[in-house]
């Protein structure tokens, strides 16, 4: 899907590169969570972060932008910096951002809130929510950028259980700030974005006595499981278990719960539902000196919480509505007044608190003034699949902006009229061309609705068609599990000659003997995975995907593809290699247009819809998985002949042929068939000839492994190996002429060390010894001794002809294993896959 | 069998017989055993490494050192346990192992649970070796039978090592019976030892019996010798053992256990709060002197150790030595206005200390450090109690602008905090000013209380006492009364804060000489009050029950006796004494036989010629008065303290007793014939 914000930027290099304008259309913009990696574009540069941006602050003060990118923690940029960066570039550069830039790493982070030099963040870990108080010290006197003050958990995560895992990973807590008025001068004010001041009932009613008289902004916090905490930001530490219910010796516990919502919160806001007498010259500035009056809290599903300090006679406590709107809201946002604007993917609508207004009955007005109204009617703004939503204010003309950004990247600006100048008397021509103007505007915004919705309209009519065929093939491959698949892939690998040069590849061939047919959308995947060495627990399994995209596959057709895996002398490949292959066929691809599918993904499926990845990617159907080992890439090198062009030797597998040999050499009335297979052999050109032979051979651990297991199941390993072990560290290489046979240890010690233990031919296993040498000596103690026994061949190789092996076992990882296999050819120790006989 | 076939000569079961020998030997080992050799030495050389560092010092170079080692030891680790196991190499293996341990157990500082896994996985590689299962083992299983199984000689020192360092992280998890079991297979002994007596601690005795393997020169090198660790496992245990006894008040044998622990092997940190215990557990056993010569040791030690502070101040108030206690308040402020020190994370000479070891409830909150705030109100509120009013006065405004200072200065407001509900504070504060003559702004600081309040009292609280509410310990102050909801809880708080405010302000006023000012105050004070209606059940009858169920009942009842009589007093000031009379007569009504109110009433009444009821009033008073003397001081009965901010306002509400009035009282009664 291509990122909202790339097109966002496009119009935003019109606007001055930093100062409050820009504020809310970089919050605006980033708050959308993109899919994609995450980039930030100011003044026509791109900003990349290493993953999504989850949440963009603003601080003026020190001209600062804090960015949350998910994973990571919190970036802090200058505006200056990047102005001055983005003068030197040209526009369309793109610069990663600095490692150094990241002042709070914690992969734990969630979201955080910034107020003048305070830092509180929230982050999840231990199955517990965590606020972190921070302080952002001066970078000129301090060493580190912020320092940790205190800290306070959350119990309530815990709550979701497990299926709420998936739907909580979905969503973002939200923070804000709410501060009393008078906190704040009119000139060192507290900053905070997305903060708001509660008038002094409410303040005091919701979040105590005790924060009131300390003065203590409240650090609002809406959880994705629908809680929604509050706390003191003066009293932001809890003593080692927070509960949160109960009261202990008179005290108030910091941490409250002011509600819980029972789904994902999206939105704190707040609003101001009563008017003030129009004469008060405060009433200009919306953010006024007395505040707001009413809290909103919106959750993703519709439900909306307004909480406002009720008149009543009785016992004080703040009013609780609970309201209920079409859901799912993906944004809100409110400005002084007292309506709230909020986003489904198909509309933003506006919700009027005010009550009050609409009564007619002076009488009623004091009966009933200062409540909230029983039921809300949104009014329609016709404005669709808008990701986030901005109020701001433009005090001089005592309305606002609401400053939308759709999910295609269009930002949009509505200027909102106050309710009371709703109807304009006369049109002078300016005012009749700005009308004409908006008119325009609002025609190419229902134009824009129309083309949406009518595409949205053939898009899931061809969705349909897609899922159904899509079906189809699911079902058959699903339903037939015993039997042949009606889809099949075949893995296998072999050498091959590509651009001259030797190169190892796998081949899928994929099958489809079904009826039907693999429409486009479908993709092969092809996934290796690099097993590590089963006895080195810290190595991580790599895994590489290639995906092939199928066009068409008919029924009755096959469609190979090639993976060059290495060349001969190219990179060293890690084996063993598990390929695994399925077919995959992306949800999202069925939307055909990637930008507007998000949403309309969102809409197709609803949350919880059983049977998909918890990302909802798509459908995934395993076709077949394999191993392929080292023996599976030997290759029989007929490097006698010197200037010979290396050839692809054989057209059978080089394993089977190796191991055929090896037998072939064990049984001597057999030997033509070697002679056959390998012209060259010592055998045929006399004993003067008798050049050893040496293979080059790796093997994977897991085969080994394998080894070791069956080994173990007999008593005879477990007893030989301990004689083995003994022998093993100091064992010079002549003791190692083991074989497949079995040793057996005389029962006397004869008294020097180099007694060789007898060995008994025929048993048929092959030894395995724990070789106890490191890596390095594992490479120069080949080469000796290479130069050590096959200078000197008489070991016991010549005239018996017994098929000598001994193994050693490594770790794929710290020592490359090690398989030695003696024969009548000493087989070289090494990593390149290939047998040479030289 | 293993040590049937050593080619080059190297016969290793001469080994332990002439260990120098042999070490030579092996140091002479033919190129074939290059791996062992190879490995041996880069664990010789990173601990010998390691061990050169350390004269540095703690420290971040120190730390990065310490991670570098880490990595380093674990990365042999890796190389070593990516082969089968073997038993020629298992000692070396497990010299690794433990030497990478120390490392990761001294860096992860909370013991994380990976540690214990690589144990696991070396005794089930050890077990592998000689060729026995491991598999499904729980880890005591596993050393039962490693330690049973395996009876090859070089191994022994190793895995004693190896059992060391289980038995730190088993202590480090509380898990006292798993190393006690531990420790049990590791001196061979099957029971409970002969030594280990009723007196002694069994686990101390084991850990003293515990024989360190030796180490000789052979041995590959470890970055901390099992003897250093042997001493710290017994510090650590004889620490935790003693912190539990202290928790679970098993006074005498905790602070035997901390005793021992003192005589340990620890650091000055450490000992200091082994010092600190020792304070708490002796002041608790009722040996306050004893505990403050043990408290000023920690000091001593380690002036760092803030709670020795503020135990010695809880000490010396029980003793009744407010000098002392408020100058130890003063200094623990004045420790804490200086930022913390960090705590060193890496001591390069003991990777393994007792800090890693010791983690219980009952320590952290011991040794949590206090806030600024809760010292400063400490300091405040014992001022005030003892009198001192000029410093309370200090203490309290600095108090309250520490409040209102910046969220970098966080305030507790926690359950465990010494510090009570702001508005208690602001009240306190106004007591203390207005004690000091500073009426002005003992008014100013009630007006806050009073504005903040403002919203936030309904017209009228209704409260039903449920009798059930009446079980509860007078003891546990303000423990929510079951019945109440807390949000009606609140309010009454609230309309006590507000009415008390109005209290202090009408007799800041009064002070003040504006009797209008004042009387205005105690009306609005008594108007506050009248909000609250308790419906009482049945069960309760007298106001001592009522106090029980709601607490704040009794204090609501006080603050309307004393703006009663405040009223009264001020309308005879003004000379209206008929509605002086009618207040004295009302707050008689609320508190029936109150003295103070009685003694007002009785001058209201012989002001206003009213002898007769006057004399009558004078004969009951002194009536109650004989029995009520002993009673008022009947230690048995425990009575809830009044908030500290009406303290001073009872005190001074008692008339003094007019020498006069008694004497022409009595001429009256003669006169009159009824002399008693």
């Amino acid at each position: 899907a291509p990122m909202p914000f790339v097109s966002v930027w496009c119009c935003s290099d019109k606007l001055c590169p930093c100062g409050e304008r820009l504020q809310g259309q970089l919050g605006a913009c980033l708050k959308t969570r993109s899919n994609l990696s995450s980039r930030l574009r100011p003044c026509g540069m791109k900003l990349t972060f290493p993953d999504q941006v989850w949440h963009v602050e603003l601080l003026p003060l020190r001209r600062q932008l804090y960015i949350l990118c998910a994973g990571n923690g919190i970036y802090c940029v200058s505006l200056d910096q990047l102005g001055s960066q983005a003068e030197d570039a040209c526009p369309s550069s793109v610069f990663p951002v600095d490692a150094d830039a990241c002042i709070v790493p914690d992969v734990t982070l969630c979201t955080f809130t910034l107020l003048n030099d305070v830092l509180v963040t929230l982050s999840q870990a231990q199955g517990q929510w965590w606020m972190k108080l921070h302080v952002l010290l001066d970078p000129d006197q301090e060493s580190q950028p912020c320092r940790q003050i205190s800290q306070v958990g959350f119990s309530t995560c815990d709550q979701t259980g497990d299926d709420g895992d998936a739907l909580s990973s979905h969503f973002l807590p939200v923070l804000c700030c709410a501060s009393a008025p008078g906190t704040a001068g009119p000139g060192e004010g507290l900053w905070c974005s997305g903060g708001f001041t509660l008038e002094e009932p409410l303040f005091s009613l919701l979040f105590g006595i005790d924060a009131a008289m300390l003065d203590s902004p409240m650090i609002l916090c809406g959880f994705p499981d629908g809680q929604l905490c509050c706390v003191p930001l003066k009293a932001l530490n809890s003593s080692e278990a927070v509960d949160a219910c109960s009261e202990v010796a008179g005290q108030v516990p910091p941490v409250k719960i002011l509600h819980h919502l029972e789904e994902p919160v999206v939105f704190i806001g707040a609003l101001r539902t009563e008017h003030k007498a129009p004469d008060d010259p405060d009433d200009q500035q919306l953010f006024g000196d007395s505040g707001c009056d009413c809290v909103v809290v919106v959750g993703h599903y519709g439900k909306m919480v307004a909480m406002k300090a009720e008149r009543g006679e009785e016992a004080k406590v703040p009013e609780v509505r609970e309201y209920y709107l079409q859901g799912p809201i993906l944004c809100a946002a409110c400005g002084g007044g007292s309506r709230m604007y909020y986003s489904t993917h198909s509309d933003i609508s506006a919700v009027d608190l005010d009550w009050v207004s609409n009564a007619s009955d002076p009488e009623s007005i004091d009966n009933t003034a200062y409540v909230l109204p029983p039921v809300l009617s949104p009014a329609s703004l016709s404005i669709c699949s808008v990701v986030a939503l901005s109020l701001s204010s433009r005090a001089s003309e005592g309305d606002s902006e609401l400053l939308a950004l759709s999910a295609k990247g269009r930002l949009m600006s509505c200027d909102l009229c106050s309710p009371d100048d709703a109807h304009p008397i006369r049109l002078t021509p300016e005012k009749a061309g700005q009308r004409i103007k908006e008119l325009l505007s609002g025609i190419g915004n229902v134009s824009e609705r129309v083309s949406f919705l009518k595409k949205a309209v053939d898009q899931k009519n061809r969705a349909l068609t897609s899922l159904n065929q899509v079906m189809n093939v699911s079902a058959a491959l699903l339903s037939n599990q015993d039997g042949r698949k009606p889809v099949t892939c075949t893995v296998t690998a072999s050498w091959s000659r590509l651009l001259l040069r030797d190169t190892w590849a796998i081949s899928c061939m994929l099958e489809n003997s079904s009826e039907c047919s693999l429409e486009q959308g479908w993709t092969l995947c092809v996934q290796l995975f690099t097993s590590s060495c089963a006895f080195d627990e810290d190595s991580v399994d790599s895994a590489t995907t290639f995906t092939f995209p199928i066009d068409q596959l008919l029924p009755g057709s096959k469609r190979e593809v090639t993976l060059p895996l290495g060349s001969a002398e190219g990179t060293k490949l890690e084996l063993p290699l598990t390929v695994s292959c399925a077919l995959f066929y992306s949800l999202r691809e069925i939307l055909d247009s990637a930008s507007d599918s998000y949403e309309s993904l969102d809409d197709l499926l609803p949350d919880g819809s059983p049977g998909l990845s918890p990302d909802k990617e798509g459908i995934c159907l395993p076709l077949s998985k394999c191993t392929i080992d080292i023996l599976q890439c030997l290759r029989l090198d007929d490097s006698t002949v010197p200037g010979a062009p290396p050839s692809i030797a054989t057209l059978s597998d080089p394993v089977e042929t190796f191991l055929k040999v090896s037998r072939v050499q064990s049984d001597p009335s057999s030997v033509e068939v070697s002679d056959q297979l390998l012209p060259k052999a010592p055998d045929a050109l006399g004993d003067e000839y008798l050049p050893p032979s040496v293979a080059s051979i790796k093997v994977s651990s897991e085969l080994l492994k394998n080894a070791l297991k069956s080994f173990c199941e007999a008593t005879y390993w477990a007893k030989e190996r301990v004689c083995v072990n003994a022998l093993g560290p100091c064992l010079p290489l002549r003791a190692v002429r083991l074989g497949l046979g079995t040793w057996s240890v005389p029962t006397d010690p004869p008294g020097q060390g180099l007694a060789p233990p007898v060995w008994k031919p025929g048993a048929g296993i092959p030894f395995l010894l724990p070789l106890l040498e490191p890596i390095q000596a594992c490479c120069s103690g080949v080469a000796s001794l290479l130069g050590q026994s096959v200078g000197s061949p008489p070991l016991c190789l010549g005239k018996s002809r017994q098929p000598v092996s001994c193994w050693a076992v490594g770790n794929a990882r710290t020592h490359p294993l090690l398989c030695i296999s003696l024969s009548k050819w000493l087989c070289e120790v090494g990593w390149g896959g290939t047998i040479g006989v030289s | 069998m293993a040590q049937r076939l050593h080619p080059g000569g190297r016969a290793r079961s001469g080994e332990r017989s002439r260990p120098r020998g042999s070490k030579r030997a092996r140091r002479e080992a033919p190129a074939g055993a290059g791996c062992l050799r190879a490995w041996t030495e880069e664990n010789d050389g990173l601990a010998g490494g390691w061990r050169a560092s350390r004269s540095s010092g703690p420290g971040r170079a120190a730390q990065q050192a310490a991670r570098r080692c880490r990595l380093a030891f674990d990365s042999l680790l890796r190389k070593i346990q990516g082969l089968p196991a073997a038993l020629p190499s298992l000692s070396l293996e497990l010299t690794v192992l433990y030497n990478s341990l120390l490392f990761a157990v001294s860096e992860s500082d909370g013991l994380v649970e990976g540690e214990a896994e690589r144990i696991n996985h070396g005794l089930i590689r050890v077990l592998e070796a000689c060729g026995v299962s491991g598999q499904d083992l729980s880890t005591e299983e596993l050393w039962q039978k490693v330690l049973q199984d395996v009876t090859t000689e070089e191994l022994c020192a190793p895995l004693h090592r190896l059992g060391a360092l289980q038995g730190a992280v088993w202590l480090a998890a509380n898990c006292l019976g798993s190393v006690t079991g531990l420790f049990r297979l590791l001196s061979d002994t099957k029971g409970p030892l002969p030594s280990a007596h009723g007196g002694e601690n069994e686990l101390l005795a084991l850990l003293k019996a515990w024989s360190v393997p030796v180490e000789g020169d052979t041995s590959p090198l470890v970055v901390q010798s099992t003897k250093d660790l042997k001493e710290i496992l017994w510090t650590s245990a004889a620490f935790l053992q003693g912190l539990q006894g202290l928790e679970a008040g098993n006074l005498p044998t905790a602070l035997s256990l901390l005793q021992a622990a003192a005589s340990g092997f620890c650091s000055k940190r450490v000992l200091a709060q082994i010092y600190t215990c020792i304070g708490c557990c002796t002041q608790q056993m009722g040996k306050p002197q004893t505990a403050l010569q043990h408290l000023k040791r920690a000091l001593q030690v380690d002036f760092q150790c803030l709670s020795a502070l503020s135990q010695a101040a809880l000490v010396y108030r029980q003793l009744g030595e407010t000098d002392a206690e408020l100058e130890a308040l003063a200094l623990l402020y004045k420790a804490l206005e200086t930022p913390a020190q960090e705590a060193v994370s890496i001591d390069p000479c003991f990777l393994i200390r007792t800090e890693l070891l010791v983690h219980t409830p009952a320590l952290a909150s011991l040794f949590s450090r206090s806030h600024p705030s809760e010292v400063k109100y400490l300091l405040a509120q014992r001022c005030l109690q003892a009198g001192r009013v000029g410093e309370a006065v200090e203490h309290y405004l600095d108090l309250l602008a520490l409040l209102q200072e910046g969220p970098q200065h966080q305030v507790p407001l926690h359950g465990r905090s010494a510090l009570p509900r702001i508005p208690e504070v602001f009240l306190e504060a106004a007591s203390a000013l207005e004690q000091l003559g500073r009426y002005q702004d003992a008014i100013a600081v009630c007006e806050e209380i009073i504005s903040r309040t403002d919203d936030l009292i309904p017209e009228t609280l209704r409260i039903e006492l449920d009798s059930g509410a009446g079980g509860e310990a007078p003891g546990r102050a303000g423990s929510p009364s079951p019945g109440i909801p807390p949000q009606q809880r609140e309010s009454l708080r609230c309309i006590v804060w507000r009415a008390a405010a109005y209290l202090h302000q009408g007799r800041a006023w009064a002070r003040l000489g504006e009797s209008k000012e004042a009387i205005t105050r105690f009306t609005r004070c008594l108007n506050v009050l009248l909000r609250v209606q308790l419906v009482s059940a049945a069960s309760i009858q007298s106001s001592e029950e009522m106090a029980e169920a709601l607490p704040e009942a009794k204090v609501l009842q006080k603050i309307r006796l004393l703006a009663l009589l405040g009223r009264g007093s001020q309308f005879q000031e003004l000379g209206r004494d008929k509605e002086a009379l009618m207040n004295f007569q009302h707050s008689l009504q609320v508190c029936p036989g109150d003295p103070a109110a009685t003694s007002h009433l009785l001058r209201a009444l012989w002001k206003l010629n009213r002898r007769q009821e006057a004399a009558a009033l004078w004969q009951k008073l002194h009536a109650d008065a004989a029995p009520a003397d002993g009673q008022q001081e009947a230690p048995g009965r425990c009575v809830r303290p009044y908030p500290l901010y009406l303290v001073s306002c009872l005190k001074q509400v008692n008339l003094p007793h007019d020498e006069s009035l008694a004497r022409s009282l009595q001429d009256y009664l003669r006169t009159s014939g009824q002399d008693p």
